[in-house]
């Protein structure tokens, strides 16, 4: 596991960031490059989803449909953290 | 196979509906544009956009039926904006899934289904383990059919409301498990915690009781509207019942059984 979600006290949504984290390294042909940072956002939780320059495409998907099938997972898996969750992707 | 059709502001959202329906991810599904919105002044639209679309049927890949139907779509249904997608791709290219309107790749291997499901199964277990709500999975496969099923305690998190969650995670697990590895003959669904097998249980249990009763009555009923792949479990249940028939009435969205006396 990546260290960003090893220490649970540390994370504000720790779920929904494992959840995130196991989908994105699942899509992507770059695993190792995946990078998730959280940011607060008027009482959201913001995950920033950051991948290898060549992945974004695969990780957002036609129309943007992965994306939206990310988005419903881990906003379910938020549920169990107690918090809401905003999902960003951005290529380095 | 059944057709859906269905009706919205732009071609994208009619067939996102129409999918929806069906259940299927659209690299599953044959897709026709019957109608276009017409461009209106200021570009506003006038009109809906109305498209079709069925579960692709199962043919033997021998034959190739999918290209020669691909090519044949091509001609006066498909849309304008299409001409630049159409570009030329190199084989390593991994641009993602195109379905229909994707030009043929004549050189493509089959890929082993046992990969895709073992793919689909990885990713699963992952998943559940992410959840806090760890499972079993067991792949029920026949030929290119299959269905993974993750099993557990709690997993009422991964279903969601009407099963929504259940469709994101269907929808990922393709794109894990047989986009990622070119896959696009299998077929491939998703069950958690029994969801998808008791609705079609509580379905037919269903259709039984309103079969018994148009039998009864010797009044033919109608049911409400349902998407195909309902009407189907309705119509396979009681194919089996003597002294009534079904068939289906209607057009999408409002589609619906009538079960009458035979």
């Amino acid at each position: 596991m990546n260290d960003t979600v090893s220490d649970h006290n540390s994370v504000p949504a720790p779920v929904a960031t494992a959840v995130l984290e196991h989908i994105v390294k699942s899509i992507v042909d770059d695993p190792d490059a995946v990078r998730i940072d959280h940011s607060e956002n008027r009482g959201k939780i913001r995950l920033e989803v950051r991948v290898a320059d060549g992945d974004l495409g695969r990780v957002i998907g036609r129309r943007g449909r992965t994306a939206q099938s990310i988005r419903a997972v881990v906003r379910a898996a938020a549920t169990r953290d107690e918090v809401e969750v905003d999902i960003d992707f951005e290529d380095d | 196979m059944e057709w859906v059709e269905t009706t919205a502001e732009t071609v994208e959202d009619a067939k996102r509906i129409a999918l929806d329906r069906l259940g299927v991810d659209e690299s599953e599904a044959e897709i026709e544009v019957m109608e276009e919105p017409k461009q209106g002044l200021f570009g506003r639209t006038r009109g809906e956009a109305r498209v079709r679309a069925r579960v692709r049927p199962q043919t033997p890949r021998s034959k190739n039926p999918r290209r020669e139907r691909s090519q044949r779509d091509g001609g006066n249904n498909r849309k304008k904006t299409n001409g630049g997608q159409n570009r030329q791709r190199s084989k390593g290219d991994k641009v993602d899934n195109e379905r229909s309107e994707r030009p043929p790749r004549e050189d493509r291997e089959p890929v082993d289904p046992a990969a895709v499901a073992a793919e689909a199964e990885k990713f699963l277990l992952g998943l559940a383990e992410a959840f806090e709500t760890p499972g079993k999975v067991t792949v029920n496969r026949e030929a290119e059919d299959m269905e993974v099923r993750l099993d557990g305690e709690n997993l009422g998190l991964m279903v969601g409301p009407k099963g929504a969650t259940l469709l994101a995670i269907q929808d990922l697990t393709r794109v894990v498990s047989q986009r990622r590895l070119g896959d696009h003959d299998s077929r491939l669904r998703i069950d958690i915690a029994g969801y998808r097998e008791r609705r079609r249980d509580a379905l037919s249990r269903f259709a039984m009781k309103v079969a018994a009763e148009v039998k009864e009555s010797g009044i033919a009923r109608s049911l409400e509207p349902m998407s195909s792949a309902d009407r189907k479990v309705v119509h396979d249940t009681l194919a089996e019942v003597d002294g009534i028939t079904t068939r289906s009435e209607g057009d999408d969205p409002n589609r619906r059984v009538v079960v009458a006396p035979a």
